[in-house]
């Protein structure tokens, strides 16, 4: 675990978490710290529960928090809405982003990007404000405007649905963001534009959470931590080698780890 | 459309449980008053509790119509003329299935279920009912082991009145509809299961049910006990011999399941059909329905239906407890001018309970295959799903295939969703397989089993292969 | 119940016409639809009984339109008010049906009627004096969009009545509005006649106040190689009913529907759909959406039915209903019936409520659960109101009336 002395206070934290959904416990005592600057990565197999500490973390009705906190900027955020927390600052990218089919990406992309302005005291935009803005955050995903006009996510391929998310991200600026499999079913180039997104979008203010299953998004952006998560806890922390080495050994290697825990 | 003749000149197989047993049977008096109701219950030498529940129901069907709204169209049935209690005459006490007189044996042979101890089917315990009474019951022994107890229902009224007196009716009560408050004051036999808390019934239980006598209509009920955390696989097969009038069999069943308790109930049903033109047949008219009364319990309907003349009958689940689930699978085949009109009714009252309901018509010659259900979210139901998908068959340009789901809902927090579809077998899918050397009747049958593949793997394995082959028989010569 | 017990006095209306008298006839011996039946069963008694509680009464109808027209171009007509029309231009014409031709068309129509399918049409013809009846002949194409209005009046029965034949190869686009009052009921009964090859692009909408009260019946008869398309819209009623009523004559013919009703308070609206084919090659796609929201219920029934000579049908009817309080009802009952073999047909069913990932993803955007529902709910409505014709770049006005509580 993290034990060195930070300069300022984390972004988040998470202390000792459980959690469950409809009765079924699926964190099992969960800690992490995200300071200012840091990228962290979490690792382990599918079901381990890393995609539900990013849903908790964004306030997913459908899980229960059933012991410790989640503090954000220092405060705890356990009992927020989920718009609430994206408001002060957390984004979720999806592992998978949902269609809302009807409902047009433009006006879905204002209607949020307002909402955090006003959360930041900042002026609202209007349509053509926006557009201009978007316009330029388009280019960071290398996007295209016809992209705007059609339903949230709907018929979009997967690098697109991806791209979408991270394009969000820009708009939003987050404190922190946490981007779940966003590199899963992408293509090299598809996977190249992503991790310039984040890194452009990354800084010393900023926290950001790669939850992953493969190095390949690792080589692009290299995390400050690697956590590696099994059956709801986090059983081992290192530094990005530990992400190396999981590669090599997969994850049969860990497995001793939960023996030893 | 192809191979017209070749289809044509395939041999008709007849209905192979067509025949009549010469035995003597002690028939009463046709027709149905009051004393007829006080005579039956005598001859079974009843409590005074069953007496009354009997002659409850029949002041009751008295003031009832019989029902029209299936638009099923059948010639008005005369319920003076139907002998209420016949039983093949035997001695008195049987204390072995030695003494069962070797004809009715004999007879459940030829239909394929054998009841002598040297013979019987290994793995499954049945119940033979013929005409009113149970003859037989198999393997009773090592179910009682088990603390198991499957019998006919009048010995269960002698031997575990407490537990008849306390269920009987509360399913289906006795005024539920015309023909189940007809069934509640004529009822003769039929099969009794009690599964005690905890045990896995070791063995499938099986009741088959034949229809002899041309003149005597059957009523049977059934009653289905799981206690907590028990489960029980039930199968249910019927046949009837050739008759040009129509017999009319107006059974009920219900089915209670408590906290974690599973059963599963399963009909291949082939009732005489009747001719090519309609002469004879099955009236089909019977009432099934199961309660889900314990948290997490389960109860699941798959049924064949190819035989009767006219079929009505519609499965339900009461999903009472919390989380509690209701299945119903169905495969309706009907040719000539049969008429099947069911479905079934999945009640959600419960939290987080769920349903999901695969209905197959199949309709061939002039027939008219119904899919008829209800599914209802009640103001308590919160969290449940329903999920239903009714699909039909046509073959030939005569039948007709019918859908009518009724969606209900109180609860905003419930989903249902109800699909449907018709299809054929199309030219090119026939040709296709032809060209891969497959005879056009096994083309046939076998997209038809493909189409019923859902339900089938729902079945018992032995009751899979059977409605497979019935499947195969009944569309013989009836794709042209 | 005032009416029913003129109809079986058969003192109604003064002055009768003959269809007045014919449709009174029928009504005579048995006045109230079969509450068993299946069309009728769900109908709310106390509702439905207000719906027949006020009189008829042809005094006092002011109306004003609710929104301006959008261009000069519009031709707008106001049963009762304004009926008289003759444009002969080049490339179309719109007249008004003689009397004798009127005449001949409703009977032709009344002859077939059935007392508890067609009750609400033999209703509105005993009712609709002739003032009321609107008969149009239309043919040509490149034709102005027309609208059509039908009103009520306060603490009063209407009845309105509009027959359109559209000749051969006609192209027309038709908005009908129906509007209720404080305390009102109006019977509106549409007879539309699609000759070969005609193609009618057609839109209700349905809107009331207070208190008000809709029998709507929607007759159509499409000749082969039709095109027909309905969007439809019913909101804001005590008390309504949409009756749809297709006949493909010939088969060959092409239906779109796309319809949707919302209720809150205690409002009951239900739509019953029958579409009839009758002969081969139809195609139907419809797509009904019920809103029920407070402690309203809202109802849908199809029925399609393909007899054997209709070969070839390609049919799909799909109901989809959200349910939005714990005290609010849906029921919903699509029906197929079946002869011919080889046909195309499906149709589907759901109740839910709005779908809670898609409300949790624009939740973790900053969007609030109140704006985030309101954009799933207008995106709802957006694939019928798109449907409906004619005065599409005045939604905004429709989205204001929607989105009021």
């Amino acid at each position: 675990m993290q034990s060195q002395m930070k300069e300022s206070d984390p972004i988040l934290e998470v202390k000792n978490l459980f959690a469950s959904t409809n009765n079924l416990p699926i964190l099992k005592g969960v800690s992490l710290a995200v300071y200012p600057g840091e990228i962290h990565a979490i690792m382990g197999r599918n079901g381990c529960g890393k995609s539900t500490l990013s849903k908790i973390i964004a306030g997913h009705p459908s899980y229960n928090i059933t012991d410790g906190d989640i503090k954000f900027s220092g405060e705890n955020i356990n009992a927020l809405e989920p718009e609430e927390r994206s408001q002060a600052g957390i984004f979720l990218g999806f592992q998978y982003p949902i269609e809302i089919p009807g409902v047009s990406n433009l006006e879905f992309l204002r209607v949020s990007t307002n909402a955090r302005r006003k959360f930041l005291n900042k002026e609202e935009l209007d349509t053509f404000d926006f557009e201009e803005l978007v316009k330029e955050k388009l280019e960071l995903v290398k996007m295209d405007q016809a992209f705007l006009s059609r339903s949230v996510n709907q018929g979009f391929s997967g690098g697109e649905k991806k791209r979408n998310e991270i394009l969000q991200m820009a708009l939003l600026e987050p404190k922190i963001a946490i981007l779940d499999e966003t590199d899963s079913g992408l293509d090299i180039d598809a996977l190249r534009i992503v991790a310039s997104g984040i890194k452009k979008i990354s800084n010393a203010q900023t926290g950001i959470i790669l939850i992953t299953h493969y190095q390949r998004l690792l080589d692009e952006i290299e995390p400050n931590y690697v956590h590696v998560m099994a059956d709801g806890q986090i059983i081992k922390t290192g530094g990005s080698d530990l992400a190396l080495e999981l590669e090599k050994k997969g994850y049969e290697w860990t497995d001793n780890f939960v023996k030893e825990t | 459309m192809v191979n017209e003749n070749l289809v044509k000149d395939v041999v008709k197989e007849p209905y192979k449980y067509g025949f009549v047993t010469d035995i003597e049977t002690e028939k009463i008096a046709k027709g149905l008053n009051e004393d007829i109701v006080r005579l039956i219950s005598q001859k079974k030498e009843e409590p005074k509790y069953l007496l009354d529940f009997r002659l409850k129901a029949f002041k009751k069907w008295q003031k009832m119509d019989e029902p029209d709204w299936a638009g099923l169209g059948y010639k008005q049935i005369d319920y003076q003329d139907i002998i209420y209690y016949s039983a093949p005459k035997q001695k008195e006490k049987i204390s072995s299935l030695d003494e069962v007189d070797p004809k009715l044996l004999e007879t459940f042979d030829k239909l394929g279920i054998p009841l002598t101890e040297q013979k019987k089917l290994t793995n499954v315990a049945v119940d033979a009912v013929f005409d009113s009474v149970s003859i037989a019951t198999t393997f009773r022994e090592e179910l009682a082991e088990h603390g198991v107890i499957f019998c006919s229902i009048s010995e269960a009224v002698k031997n575990h009145s407490n537990l008849i007196e306390r269920y009987l009716g509360t399913v289906v009560p006795a005024s539920d509809n015309y023909f189940a408050a007809l069934n509640s004051a004529v009822f003769s036999d039929g099969s009794f299961v009690y599964i005690p808390k905890g045990v896995t019934c070791p063995m499938d239980l099986s009741s088959y049910f034949r229809i002899n006598s041309g003149d005597s209509g059957q009523f049977e009920r059934t009653l289905i006990i799981a206690e907590e955390s028990s489960s029980v696989s039930y199968l249910e097969g019927c046949t009837a011999p050739m008759f040009d009038t129509n017999t009319l069999h107006a059974a009920v069943v219900e089915l209670i399941a408590l906290d974690d308790a599973s059963i599963k109930y399963s009909t291949v049903q082939n009732w005489y059909a009747g001719d090519e033109d309609g002469v004879g047949g099955i009236f089909n008219f019977v009432t099934k329905r199961g309660k889900c009364l314990g948290k997490r319990s389960k109860i699941s309907w798959s049924q064949v239906e190819t035989g009767s003349a006219i079929t009505w009958k519609y499965p339900s689940c009461l999903l009472l407890g919390e989380e509690s689930v209701g299945e119903f699978y169905s495969v309706a085949l009907t040719n000539n001018l049969q008429k099947a009109d069911t479905g079934t009714k999945m009640i959600h009252i419960g939290p987080k309970t769920k349903s999901t309901i695969v209905s197959k018509g199949i309709s061939a010659g002039n027939s008219i295959n119904s899919y008829r259900g209800l599914v209802k979210m009640g103001t308590k139901a919160k969290g449940s799903r329903n999920y239903s998908q009714c699909d039909s068959m046509l073959i030939g340009d005569q039948a007709s295939a019918n859908t009518f789901p009724y969606i209900k809902s109180q609860q905003p927090n419930s989903e249902i969703e109800h699909e449907a579809s018709t299809c054929r077998i199309s030219e090119d899918q026939l040709f296709y397989l032809q060209s891969r050397g497959i005879e056009f009747e096994e083309a046939i049958s076998m997209m038809v089993s493909g189409f019923c593949r859902d339900v089938f793997n729902q079945l018992p394995m032995e009751f899979a292969a059977e409605a497979d082959k019935l499947l195969a028989l009944k569309l013989e010569g009836s794709v042209g | 119940m005032e009416i029913i017990e003129k109809i079986k006095t058969n003192k109604l209306v003064e002055n009768q016409t003959e269809i007045q008298k014919i449709c009174l006839d029928k009504l005579q011996s048995s006045p109230l639809p079969n509450p068993k039946s299946e069309l009728w069963r769900l109908s709310d008694k106390s509702k439905f009984s207000t719906f027949l509680d006020y009189s008829v009464n042809e005094k006092d109808l002011k109306f004003d339109t609710p929104y301006p027209k959008n261009s000069q171009n519009t031709i707008r007509l106001i049963i009762g008010e304004n009926c008289q029309i003759k444009l002969i231009e080049d490339n179309y014409s719109i007249q008004q049906l003689s009397e004798h031709e009127l005449d001949k068309y409703i009977k032709d129509q009344i002859s077939c009627f059935d007392q508890n399918e067609n009750w609400s049409d033999l209703l509105n013809l005993s009712l609709s004096c002739k003032k009321n009846i609107l008969g149009l002949k239309i043919n040509g194409s490149k034709i102005p969009p027309i609208e059509i209005f039908s009103h009520a009046s306060c603490n009063s029965l209407n009845a309105k009545t509009l027959v359109i034949l559209l000749e051969k190869n006609c192209d027309i686009q038709l908005l009908q509005v129906n509007l209720g009052k404080d305390n009102s009921s109006l019977s509106q009964s549409t007879f539309f006649f699609l000759e070969e090859n005609s193609t009618l692009t057609h839109g209700v909408v349905s809107y009331g106040k207070n208190g008000s009260n809709l029998l709507n019946s929607l007759n159509v008869i499409q000749q082969k190689n039709s095109k027909y398309n309905l969007g439809s819209l019913h909101f804001k009623f005590n008390y309504a009913r949409f009756e749809i009523n297709i006949k493909q004559s010939e088969g060959n013919a092409k239906t779109n529907i796309k319809g949707m009703q919302i209720t809150k308070k205690d409002e009951q609206i239900s739509t019953y759909t029958k579409i009839n084919f009758n002969g081969p090659n139809g195609f139907l796609d419809q797509i009904n959406k019920s809103l029920a929201d407070d402690k309203s219920h809202a109802i849908f029934e199809g029925s399609i039915i393909v007899p054997k000579i209709a070969q070839k049908t390609d049919a799909s009817q799909l109901s989809r209903n959200l349910l939005l309080s714990d005290l609010a009802q849906i029921d919903t009952k699509p029906q197929l019936e079946i002869i011919a073999d080889d046909v195309k047909c499906k149709h589907g069913a759901t109740i839910s409520q709005l779908n809670e990932e898609e409300l949790f993803y624009m939740r973790t955007r900053g969007i609030t659960l109140a704006e985030a529902s309101k954009l799933q709910l207008s995106s709802y409505f957006q694939e019928i109101i798109s449907f409906i014709p004619v005065s599409k770049d005045r939604w905004d006005l429709l989205d204001k009336i929607l989105n009021e509580n």
